[in-house]
């Protein structure tokens, strides 16, 4: 593809912010210390589930240092919270549903009078059964977490005839999946700030992924005026989607509030580990049908998500799974259901693809179990069935354009069929087996079949300097980058000469949530309608100077030339006093929202996304047969994004997602009460790292700013699935539960005879 | 609020001292990789810090003019013990330990004497050390004893020190083996715990026969195991794939004596012959040789 | 309660610096709140992370896991020494060159990994900058653009070429 037509759009120019970070510069919430800041503990609870009788703060209150303890009845306006259904509290009133639950917040002058007052407050508790599976949950007799029963939502997608078609199957595959909760251990333990502005604002800076949601659900919390409270995003250490939830920011508002004082609020990695969402567990029975050609016929499928406690973006991701659950195929009968289930565990929420990379794990394992039974390459049923243009999608979505799914098996297949025959069959010590597993993906980018709009602002001022306001936050992933880098190309200038103020809610409006892979689309697309029409008021000024046509001028390097005798030029310099004089706009507003249409609540029937990015992963593997270690050596990873506004940042996207799923695949499982810090549950350090060959795929989305679609999810959703298929290909045993970790491998070593067949007697 | 005081002798007599007063109330600073670990999951904060990374003599490695024994300061650093040739060539098998231990920064810091009075199952020069038969030297008030590694742990982090117990090094009866290795499982690559360690050192005669063999087994039982039956089913034989395989099996049968079943034995059983067949396996090779 | 303070002394950045600290503080602490540097981050309290190494006479460790009183009469160096009047450190400009920042929580940790590992062998080959790196974590970037950074630092390759697949028979013994 060619990037020369763009002037920085296609170019992996240097980071914004990348200097701050490589200096140490005190930019991240704990770094801040506004003075005199009181230090903020939230008591959490001791049951999984049981009522609260009563609680008392004298004790606490007496500890010295301690400025003042907060109950429920201390929370002026609603205490509830939740982005899609509100059921959380901010401190717990009549009863606890988790152990993370909070029921009382401490403010002290010091960390170690915060800590002592939180252990000296005295919860009167009446202990209640709890429940853990969420298939024991949805039974009749189970103990009932919320007033509304613990089936959350049941999100169905159905369409042609599924049963007639099983009938004329000529292979019908019918497996179980069950993945592990996973914790997203962002580096930066979630932290805020807060103090009364002059004018008694009351700014909070928190690390998070959507300030604006943050916002409004402080206002709601505090009872107050839009005005009274200013969310700014600090530096963000990552997200990968816990930080969408109210983390500190509740608590900062409410000590805020009733003392007026700077406060302060930083997790330790054990409190986040224990307070923050986690990927929900899935148990998904999946079957499937193909015709004698290897064409997936069918697919009924039915999952249990458990989303703990509370609800956070739970109905989100039961309602992904569902609509994503064909994989990138066209299966023309289908009966998808996906039901989310409260229990008494730490609440699950949003994570890298929202219940796309658990559906991932079971659609690729079907697939690959499809291709066995009739001896087809792996590849090769994918291409079969993988969907292009004009495929109808499960929800009876046509897809016309940006349908990039071949495209990315077409460029996997080279570096695939060298490792088929040539990596398979390189000598390796005796208790290593070799696989080549392949992972596919598709994933709608946005919210599903709801509005989600984004905003943004680009204004000039009279010496012609340009500023983009955008809400949209910034957790790592590099948007604020690629946004100035769209506002740039719109208006010719350099990324770096547009100055930028982001996630701001004083400043900045609404972009909505860095999730679901949207910004650089939705709000994309914002800040390029936003760039695009104060580019227009500068034209029409330019022609007014210069006397040329519009359809001959272009924008460059913060002027306005003629294309065909480019010595004729204005600077925008000199453009935008004169706009001003003359009563014209230099401050515009972009708004953008995909067009979908809303899933019918019994059908699914809708168009739940306006574009999709699809993926392609090869992965590479050794297993170790006789102790279960498992390695995974290469994976290639070619990804449709429709367009790389900055490679180098999709690479850094790819990459990480493959991290991300090494430690889905392999290592990865947080289990509530055991898992207590970082000591207890293992990340992907670089030592376990493949080498990973990026492959950018550019299917243009006409949606998308200058063709963009997004790639943050994605990047991990065929990783887990490509080593699944990896190491059942080494080992000839397949691994249907995820993490795949030495136990799990070592058993399948043993069903498949290659532990007790290394090293034998000849 | 807790208060700590610290202490920094200069020398060993100065700290022995100071135990001798305070042991029960002190915390021993060595590397301190993991008592800041203990100490932030809540573990009792004792009243006095003795920092022992003044102490000189606590840092040196020397080996004996006749070779045999080599003598390792409680305060070298895991860093150091990967970068020494002394203790390359004289303790193979606890150099390589060394490589995979934990992360860069802790290897840096923590000490060989930390690793073996923390008495974590999983410490991971434990298995070396014990297949050279090493003993603590432990210095207290009432003059130096020994204490052969074997009887270091009474169990799982006991540590079978008294509170004025400084141990001052560990003396290895060295050897240049002509065959060693250590190896651990984890659950990553690196910066990870010791789901099962073992170490081994032998030497051949000249028919190919195991004239000597030092086998130990790490993490999988509560205190560190030399496994003699292992060890004296190999001796004066050629290995082969059988005997390999049914010294593994031996392995197994004895580790299981020692655990009893739990849960996880269901990984280890097999686990643990897997390993020791991946480890011995080169000896066939090398004894043909 | 006042709690008995100890003088410390060490170099810090080059700069000799006194601090009095309480016995049971870590480095970590000393170095971020008592000094208020706060360019080394704490990420788990607990030597999982490496979001707080330092540089103590050369070697990389973990702030969180050391005591402020083994500071006593150390060479010390964190992220804030690196660059000189604003320009930055060779090895800050290959990160930033080769796109090895993304949230940028981890980034001082590494850049002083692998600042102590150019002072110990400034011709590391990829199996010892794997070695060197490991004890950091990243969450975002999967490693690969820090990687190919780091081997750009010690002037090995270009950036953003790919690192041989890496045999783990070797790093597993």
């Amino acid at each position: 593809m060619s990037n020369d037509r763009y002037h920085t759009v296609g170019k992996s120019i240097l980071r914004r912010g990348a200097k701050e970070r490589l200096t140490g510069n005190p930019i991240f919430c704990a770094d801040m210390e506004p003075e005199n800041a009181l230090y903020l503990k939230a008591v959490r609870s001791r049951h999984p589930h049981a009522g609260i009788l009563g609680i008392d703060v004298s004790s606490a209150m007496s500890v010295p240092g301690v400025v003042q303890v907060f109950t429920a009845k201390d929370i002026p306006g609603k205490n509830l919270m939740g982005i899609i259904n509100k059921d959380q509290p901010l401190l717990a009133e009549d009863k606890v549903r988790s152990l993370a639950d909070p029921v009382a917040l401490v403010a002290a002058r010091t960390p170690g009078a915060a800590d002592l007052a939180a252990a000296a407050v005295s919860v009167d508790y009446d202990p209640l059964p709890a429940v853990f599976d969420p298939e024991e949950a949805m039974a009749q007799d189970a103990p009932q977490i919320h007033a509304k029963g613990n089936v959350m939502v049941q999100k169905k997608v159905c369409r042609g005839d599924v049963t007639a078609a099983f009938d004329k199957a000529h292979t019908i595959i019918e497996k179980t999946y069950r993945t592990s909760a996973i914790e997203h251990t962002y580096l930066e333990p979630d932290a805020g700030i807060g103090f009364p502005d002059e004018d008694g604002t009351l700014v909070i800076y928190a690390s998070t992924q959507n300030p604006h949601y943050d916002h409004k659900e402080v206002v709601s919390l505090l009872g107050v005026e839009d005005h009274a409270v200013r969310i700014i995003q600090a530096a963000t250490g990552g997200g990968f989607g816990s930080k969408l939830d109210m983390n500190v920011q509740g608590f900062i508002g409410l000590a805020l509030y009733h003392l007026k004082q700077p406060v302060r609020y930083v997790y330790t990695r054990e409190e986040a580990f224990l307070a923050t969402a986690k990927r929900h567990p899935f148990v998904i029975h999946m079957k499937t049908g193909a015709d004698e050609t290897g064409r997936i016929t069918a697919m009924q499928m039915k999952a249990v998500c458990n989303t703990g406690a509370y609800g956070s973006y739970g109905i989100a991701v039961a309602s992904r799974a569902a609509v994503h659950a064909t994989g990138p195929y066209a299966i023309d009968n289908v009966n998808l259901e996906c039901t989310a289930v409260y229990t008494n565990h730490p609440f699950c929420g949003a994570m890298r693809g929202f219940g796309t990379p658990q559906m991932a794990l079971a659609h690729e394992s079907q697939m690959d179990l499809h291709a066995r039974a009739l001896n087809m390459d792996p590849l090769e049923i994918r291409v079969l069935n993988g969907v292009k243009k004009g495929t109808v999608t499960a929800t009876g979505q046509v897809l016309t354009d940006s349908v990039g799914f071949q495209d990315c098996l077409t460029a996997v297949q080279p570096e695939y069929e060298k490792a088929m025959k040539g990596w398979l069959s390189e000598p390796t010590p005796a208790y290593i087996r070799r696989g080549v597993g392949i992972g596919g993906m598709w994933y709608g980018i946005g919210n599903t079949g709801v509005q989600n709009p984004s905003t943004a602002r680009v204004a000039m001022d009279r010496e012609g300097q340009v500023t983009l306001f955008t809400g949209c936050a910034d957790i790592g992933q590099g948007s604020t980058t690629v946004l100035s880098q769209i506002a740039g190309e719109a208006l010719g200038l350099d990324a770096m000469d547009i100055h930028v103020v982001v996630a701001d809610t004083k400043y900045t409006t609404n972009a909505g949530a860095t999730s679901a892979s949207r910004q650089t689309y939705i709000s994309g697309n914002a800040v390029k309608q936003a760039a695009d029409k104060l580019a227009d008021v500068l034209l029409t000024e330019a022609v007014n100077y210069l006397k040329i046509r519009k359809s001959d001028l272009r924008l460059e390097n913060g002027r306005v030339f003629d294309s065909r005798h480019p010595e004729k030029q204005v600077a925008f310099s000199r453009l935008a006093p004169r706009i001003l004089d003359k009563g014209g706009e230099l401050s515009w507003q972009g708004y953008f929202d995909p067009e979908t249409v809303p899933l019918h609540p019994d059908t699914g029937e809708g168009i739940p996304y306006s574009t999709y990015a699809f993926a392609c992963h090869a992965a590479c593997v050794e297993v170790d047969v006789l102790t279960g270690e498992t390695s995974v050596c290469r994976v290639i990873a070619a990804h449709d994004v429709g367009k790389a506004i900055h490679p180098e940042n999709v690479i850094g996207q790819i990459c990480g997602g493959v991290a991300m799923g090494v430690g889905f695949a392999l290592m990865e499982e947080f289990v509530p009460g055991e898992t207590i810090s970082m000591n207890d549950y293992h990340i992907p350090t670089a030592a376990d790292m493949p080498c990973v060959i990026p492959i950018i795929v550019e299917a243009s989305e006409p949606s998308g700013p200058f063709g963009a679609k997004g790639v943050g999810e994605p990047a991990l959703i065929p990783t887990a699935p490509a080593i699944i298929n990896a190491v059942t290909h080494a080992l000839g045993k397949r691994i249907y539960a995820l993490p795949a970790s030495l136990e799990r491998v070592l058993d399948a070593s043993i069903a498949s005879g290659h532990f007790n067949n290394c090293y034998q007697e000849s | 609020m807790t208060t700590m005081t610290c202490i920094r002798p200069e020398n060993l007599d100065e700290a022995v001292d100071f135990l001798h007063h305070h042991g029960p109330d002190t915390h021993i600073l060595a590397g301190g990789t993991d008592l800041m670990v203990d100490l932030r999951s809540g573990k009792h904060h004792r009243p006095y810090l003795l920092d022992t990374s003044r102490i000189d003599s606590l840092k040196t490695v020397q080996i004996s003019d006749d070779l045999s024994r080599l003598s390792i300061g409680s305060g070298v650093t895991l860093t150091r013990i990967n970068t020494l040739p002394l203790i390359k060539d004289h303790a193979p098998a606890l150099h390589k330990c060394s490589f995979t231990f934990a992360s860069r920064q802790i290897r840096n810091m923590a000490t060989i004497g930390g690793n073996v009075a923390h008495a974590s199952p999983c410490g991971d020069t434990i298995p070396p050390l014990v297949i050279h038969e090493a003993e603590a030297v432990v210095a207290n008030k009432d003059g130096n004893r020994n204490i052969p590694l074997l009887e270091m742990n009474k169990g799982a982090y006991q540590s079978a020190l008294h509170p004025e117990d400084l141990v001052v090094k560990f003396i290895l009866q060295a050897r240049q083996p002509g065959f060693s290795d250590f190896q651990k499982i984890g659950r990553r690559k690196a910066l990870a715990t010791s789901r099962m360690s073992m170490a081994v050192m032998a030497d051949k005669d000249s028919q190919g026969c195991i004239s000597f063999i030092r086998f130990s087994l790490g993490a999988c039982t509560p205190t560190p195991q030399r496994m003699h039956d292992v060890e004296s089913l190999f001796t004066g034989k050629i290995p082969s794939v059988k005997l390999i395989n049914q010294g593994a099996g031996l392995l197994a049968e004895k580790m299981v004596e020692i655990t009893g079943r739990r849960p996880s034995i269901t990984y280890k059983e097999p686990a643990v012959q897997g390993l020791f067949k991946r480890m011995i396996y080169p000896m066939v090779t090398w004894c043909r040789q | 309660m006042t709690q008995t303070r100890i003088p410390v002394q060490f170099i810090l950045n080059g700069k000799k610096t006194a601090v009095d600290i309480l016995p049971e503080q870590s480095a970590l602490q000393v170095i971020r709140d008592e000094l208020g540097m706060k360019g080394t981050k704490e990420g788990c309290g607990i030597g999982e992370c490496g979001a707080c190494t330092i540089e103590v006479n050369g070697q990389a460790v973990n702030a969180c896991l050391m005591f402020g009183v083994q500071l006593d009469g150390c060479r010390v160096m964190t992220v804030e020494g690196l660059a000189e009047d604003g320009r930055l450190h060779p090895v800050q400009e290959k990160f930033l060159a080769g796109h090895a920042v993304q949230c940028g929580f981890c980034t001082p940790g590494l850049l002083m990994s692998t600042h102590a590992l150019l002072g110990e062998n400034p011709e590391p080959d990829d199996h010892q900058i794997v070695q060197a790196i490991s004890g950091n974590i990243c969450r975002c970037t999967g490693y690969q653009q820090i990687f190919s950074s780091v081997r750009a630092a010690c002037g090995q390759s270009d950036q953003g070429s790919v690192r041989e697949n890496q045999d783990s028979k070797e790093e597993r013994c």
